[in-house]
């Protein structure tokens, strides 16, 4: 087995590479890293990787996009630094620009070869342009979540088109977090709870993304590996709600208010971060509204909300479970663990004395009792209504006719080009 | 002439040294932090740490006046450093996307120029009759239509429909010709009515009675007198119009997937890249501010009574 310069894949070149972001600070936020002790060749085929302790999710660490590469040696300049995508995968890389990148089928390739040699990758900005160029022909395949995400608007204009659509469940979940830190309202349960009664998920799923997303009352999917019980999903109760808000001392209207201050909050909202969140958020908008809850929504960039979360700058705002393959531990250690640092990503929900001490035994639980031990922290952030899940994200594909044998990636980072066949 | 021009070479100057510190002034006031964007990008799940030694790196935490001072020193000499997203240099960044930009828009231009001409002249020609009502109209849709809308659905005509254009890429004159055609639309209906109501106006002074007298056809007085007549208000019209193109790349350039620097200040507007953005708007300024100085020089040139008056 080679590299696609001829170098040959063994394990001297596994430990070069693996050297490149062990034990690194900067990737401590793997466990694979942080806990590394060292390696030893064995023989040319062979390399022993010691750790400090077992390391949970080991290989599915192992089979992240970055900073885990396996690239020929001599893919880099005399100083370390990166200069050729040199791999040993089932494509090279025949050309690279601003406007795209080609690759060459790899002929010596160790496992099952694809079916056609030549593969375009094309940067279009504009999802209008990638609908249009899938339906003139210019390109085969567009869509995914992470690469060039489609609405359930545009799967549905493609599908009237004749096009091929594509829908995978997905393993993200869009979810509302309350800050009880900023809003002392939202301190009360009762008060999260009404919201999350006030919210219709299935109107969303039904109107806003077109039947395309399943309306959910838990923190993951099940396509996610110990993502727990199923919980009802919450039916749009307002009396309830009502009730719920009058209990909490939330009276009159058309505003509701306690002690002279109006029920009045502010759902931040990123559509670059959240693809569609905007809609979402003017349906709950009118939908607390009737409940005696009004909502301001702000609308923010990337950029913005990559300051604004972090600094726990919202009363409310809108999340997303980070996917396959970093969950259940992704979500679950970076959302809702206060003492660790998420970084940009900020925190869905914090409570150091309840909610941390369950996250805690997740994580150090024995492989047997783990599923129980993630259920208390399901089961906490359900019965205080930490959190209101809305719905599954789903991934949207759409394909050429001649493309056959598409499926869904297993992540949102892999290519999905390993079963397709080219149709003439 | 010489002292005009060299007044306005003065003039630009100053306004490029105030805009500089405009621009850099609207960048850093905006939104966000970029050291959180670019430590997150180096790792996925960046410590508060991690933002702090990318803003020690980048300079972030120095005064503004300093900041400011030695990206200007830098711009001067051609060096407007390096992109935080990227890591490149902003100049060759600028460099490369620089014909890009320049095909699209020198395209737009001249699309423009020869459409506003064509209906302009349809319509004084036949002023007031079935053809003018349907260029005015035609004129009224077109000013009113955003260029991606325009875009949209000239890729799903010519494109989608009937396969005689590729709907995105940069790959020689058959991809050019729908970007240049949205880019031209807009312009092209403003400047249709600055041509027709031009050519009206100048068509009711005497001397086109005389000529008429003269037993001069309607077309080759609307050729001979009438065009170096509107000739001033029609360049300063155009090089306005021209000057709002470049701003039409921003929206043209992603749409057709054209790596120019229309779409390189999007994704540094987006990215809070300051180099980046800094570089683009002062890019933009000084094509302004030198646009302005051609339209007002070739106004002087082709009014004789301007001409007198600023030597």
């Amino acid at each position: 087995m080679t590299f696609h310069d001829g170098t040959p894949f063994d394990a001297a070149a596994v430990e070069w590479n693996l050297k490149r972001w062990i034990g690194l600070e900067a990737n401590n936020w793997m466990n694979s890293s942080r806990l590394y002790a060292g390696t030893d060749i064995v023989d040319d085929d062979h390399v022993n990787v010691r750790f400090k302790e077992p390391v949970l999710g080991l290989l599915q660490e192992f089979a992240y996009v970055r900073p885990v590469r396996l690239l020929s040696p001599k893919s880099v300049s005399g100083d370390g630094s990166y200069k050729a995508p040199v791999g040993t995968g089932p494509w090279h890389q025949a050309t690279a620009g601003n406007e795209g990148s080609a690759f060459e089928r790899f002929d010596a390739y160790w496992g099952d070869k694809p079916s056609f040699k030549y593969l375009e990758v094309k940067v279009l900005p504009d999802s209008r342009g990638r609908m249009a160029a899938l339906r003139a022909g210019d390109v085969d395949l567009i869509g995914g979540a992470f690469v060039s995400p489609l609405t359930a608007t545009e799967a549905e204009t493609l599908k009237g088109a004749g096009i091929d659509v594509v829908i995978d469940p997905g393993t993200t979940t869009m979810i509302m977090a309350f800050n009880t830190s900023r809003v002392e309202a939202l301190r009360d349960p009762k008060v999260r709870k009404a919201i999350n009664l006030g919210i219709d998920r299935a109107a969303i799923s039904q109107v806003l993304y077109r039947g395309l997303a399943t309306s959910t009352g838990n923190l993951f999917s099940e396509t996610v590996p110990y993502s727990g019980k199923r919980f009802d999903v919450p039916r749009r109760d307002t009396e309830t709600a009502k009730s719920l808000l009058e209990e909490a001392g939330w009276v009159g209207g058309p505003v509701r208010q306690k002690d002279g201050k109006d029920l009045a909050i502010e759902l931040v909202v990123s559509e670059e971060q959240v693809p569609g969140s905007r809609s979402v958020a003017e349906v709950i908008q009118s939908e607390l509204q009737e409940i005696g809850v009004t909502l301001t929504i702000r609308s923010v960039d990337h950029a913005s909300r990559h300051s604004d979360i972090p600094e726990r700058k919202f009363d409310l705002a809108f999340f997303q479970t980070f996917g396959a393959p970093y969950e259940p531990f992704g979500t679950v250690v970076g959302l809702f663990l206060s003492t660790y640092d998420n970084g940009v990503d900020g925190k869905l929900f914090i409570d150091p004395e309840h909610l941390d001490p369950l996250v805690l035994a997740a994580m150090s639980a024995p492989e047997g009792e783990m599923e129980a031990a993630l259920q208390k922290v399901y089961d906490w952030l359900h019965d205080n209504d930490a959190i209101a899940p809305l719905l599954f994200v789903p991934g949207i594909w759409a394909h050429a006719a001649r493309v056959k044998g598409f499926q869904s990636p297993a992540t949102e980072y892999d290519m999905p080009y390993e079963n397709i066949t080219l149709a003439e | 002439m010489f002292a005009f021009i060299a007044k306005r070479a003065r003039n630009a100057v100053l306004l490029l040294f105030l805009a500089s510190v405009l621009c850099f002034a609207l960048v850093v006031s905006a939104p966000g932090n970029v050291a959180i964007l670019i430590a997150e990008l180096r790792t996925p799940t960046a410590t508060k740490a991690d933002i702090a030694k990318v803003e020690e790196e980048l300079g972030l935490n120095k005064p503004l006046l300093e900041r400011y001072g030695f990206w200007l020193n830098g711009a001067i000499h051609g060096d407007f450093g390096i992109s935080y997203k990227t890591g490149e240099a902003v100049g060759a960044s600028l460099k490369s996307r620089l014909a890009v930009t320049a095909t699209l828009v020198a395209g737009g231009a001249v699309v423009a120029f020869l459409l506003s001409l064509f209906v302009g002249f349809v319509g004084a020609l036949w002023a007031h009759r079935a053809p003018d009502v349907v260029t005015r109209g035609s004129a009224l849709l077109g000013a009113s239509t955003p260029s991606f809308f325009v875009g949209a659905l000239l890729v799903y005509a010519f494109s989608v429909t009937w396969h005689v254009f590729p709907t995105f890429g940069f790959a020689g004159p058959v991809s050019w010709v729908l970007p240049w055609l949205t880019l031209g639309f807009l312009p092209a209906a403003v400047l249709s009515r600055v041509v027709r109501v031009g050519f009206e106006e100048a068509m009711a002074k005497p001397y086109v009675l005389t000529a008429m007298s003269k037993g001069l056809s309607r077309t080759s007085i609307l050729v001979r007198d009438a065009i170096p007549n509107i000739a001033p208000t029609y360049l300063n019209a155009l090089g306005t119009q021209i000057g709002t193109m470049v701003v039409g790349a921003v929206v043209v350039e992603p749409l057709f997937a054209w790596q120019g620097i229309g779409d390189l200040f999007l994704t540094g507007v987006r990215f809070r890249d300051f180099m980046v953005v800094q570089a683009c708007l002062l890019v933009f300024i000084t094509f302004f501010i030198i646009l302005n100085v051609v339209v007002d020089i070739c106004i002087t040139l082709t009014d004789p009574r301007l001409r007198l008056q600023r030597s």
